[in-house]
């Protein structure tokens, strides 16, 4: 595979990774925050 | 997470994807190091930050607690050696695969190598020590002194130790010399990943302090 | 006026650690029964001649420190441990301040530590055959990482007295507090097996004094915590 291409998937796979990370934190933060207006 | 104030945290997603970005095709091919393998420094150097920081919010917090006794302070420092605990980890594995491909050996007992991996062994005697407590003041207050006792030590780990030994490892951001060598679209982009991974360590710290304050109120109720 | 009867009140404490250790001597049976068993099997192993010439004085410093490390480890636990076993650490909290119960445990421990030194370190350098060219300089680092040992070997016995499973989280909280000291330690001795005079050991001794000063300042800090919670 030429270096150009497999760097571009390893940004790919990284990227892929934060956006997981990033939507499960948004999900957790609505949650905590829902909690938090009805206690 | 509807409100105004949490635009910070979109900004914050679309700041690491940006970085996730500049650091594959904005920053060159550093030179000198085998292939593509430097572009690893712009989350790895990030990761043992953040471990390093969680390491003094931990401090702050354990001598909070030691002053006045506020299960929210044991909470505070609780979810920074968590935090400190994952990046660490992170860390840990980023640099040996770095260390895989550029010297052929995962783990060659390098000074910075054993900083880090001392560090993680305070971390894990941490949560071992919380275990092992089942009182949730006593937990509190030792967990607190050992936190304290496991940072005066740290500095001599991370400062004298790699003077006496040679290292393979690069220099750090700014080198012995007290200048920067590194090329500066390197630097801005290792800048700006530092900045976002701070900023995802509040996040995420925060959110372990709010979920930590519900508990401790649930608790409260049901003692009352 | 203070400071002097804080230093009689810990030596009050200290004679009766020192009582009580000889009615039961547990803690000293473990701690030269492990040294002498771990000595006797390194010597008998490895001796003065399988290691090669230019290894020897890293390896041999090493394992000498090893094996101090580990017999220290197993008897400097009980010093608090023994209090909550025999329900004595009420009186304990009544009869002293804690500044004064730390320093007679901490000097307890360091004479222990001390002793264990001078028993192990002759019978080591005579059975491995190691030549010291500074042993000034030995003297001094056996001292000052006694010091740095027993001062947090201590306040770590303190913290796992009052938490359960005691003897192996010992070990687990002590070795990252120990290891940057037993790695500055095992240079320096290094350093006194092959060259003469001080100079050379005077930058691990340094490290040493610093390492233990600091240890032994958060420990007075920390300790009415530990022992007051």
């Amino acid at each position: 595979m030429p270096a150009q291409e497999s760097l571009f998937w390893v940004a790919a796979v990284t990227g892929v990774i934060w956006v997981g990370v990033f939507v499960y934190l948004v999900k957790l933060d609505r949650r905590i925050r829902r909690i938090e207006e009805g206690e | 997470m509807t409100e105004r104030k949490d635009w910070w945290k979109w900004l914050l997603g679309l700041w690491i994807l940006a970085v996730v970005w500049a650091a594959f095709f904005y920053a060159p091919t550093a030179r000198g190091f085998k292939g593509e393998s430097a572009r690893i420094v712009f989350f790895h150097v990030p990761q043992a930050w953040v471990a390093v920081l969680a390491f003094c919010v931990n401090l702050v917090a354990s001598l909070r607690y030691l002053r006045r006794h506020d299960a929210l302070d044991d909470a505070r420092a609780a979810a920074a050696a968590r935090l400190g605990l994952v990046f660490c980890i992170l860390a840990t594995v980023t640099g040996s695969l770095f260390a895989h491909v550029m010297w052929n050996s995962f783990w060659n007992w390098d000074p910075r190598e054993i900083s880090i991996a001392i560090l993680l062994l305070v971390y894990a005697a941490y949560f071992a020590l919380r275990e092992a407590i089942a009182d949730e003041e006593r937990r509190a207050s030792l967990s607190a002194a050992y936190a304290v006792l496991a940072f005066v030590t740290m500095p001599f780990l991370v400062f004298v130790v790699p003077r006496i030994y040679f290292s393979l490892h690069p220099d750090t951001i700014i080198n012995t010399k007290g200048s920067m060598d590194m090329e500066s679209r390197m630097f801005q982009v290792l800048m700006a990943s530092l900045m976002g991974f701070t900023g995802l360590f509040v996040w995420l710290y925060t959110l372990d302090v709010r979920a930590a304050r519900i508990a401790l109120a649930r608790r409260r109720r049901q003692e009352d | 006026m203070r400071a002097s009867s804080l230093l009689s009140e810990g030596l009050a404490v200290l004679r009766k650690e020192i009582t009580s250790e000889l009615r039961s001597r547990v803690a000293l049976n473990a701690i030269v029964l492990f040294a002498v068993t771990t000595l006797v099997t390194v010597a008998y192993q490895i001796g003065p001649y399988r290691i090669h010439e230019d290894d020897r004085p890293h390896l041999l410093s090493a394992l000498l420190w090893i094996i101090l490390f580990f017999a220290a480890m197993s008897g400097l636990s009980r010093v608090f441990v023994k209090e909550e076993d025999a329900r004595t650490g009420k009186t304990l909290r009544l009869a002293a301040r804690p500044g004064a119960v730390l320093l007679g445990k901490l000097l307890f421990n360091l004479m222990l530590t001390l002793a264990l030194e001078t028993v192990v370190v002759p019978l080591y350098c005579g059975l491995m055959g190691l030549a010291v060219r500074s042993p000034g300089g030995l003297a001094l680092l056996l001292l000052g990482g006694g010091v740095a040992l027993s001062a947090s070997a201590t306040i770590v016995a303190a913290i796992i007295a009052r938490a359960s499973g005691s003897g192996t989280l010992f070990t687990i909280l002590s070795v990252p507090l120990i290891l940057p000291l037993l790695v500055i330690l095992i240079q320096g001795t290094g350093a006194a097996v092959t060259a003469d005079g001080l100079s050379p050991v005077l930058p691990a001794l340094r490290a040493i004094v610093s390492l233990a000063g600091v240890t032994l300042v958060a420990s007075f800090y920390l300790f009415p915590v530990v022992w007051n919670d």
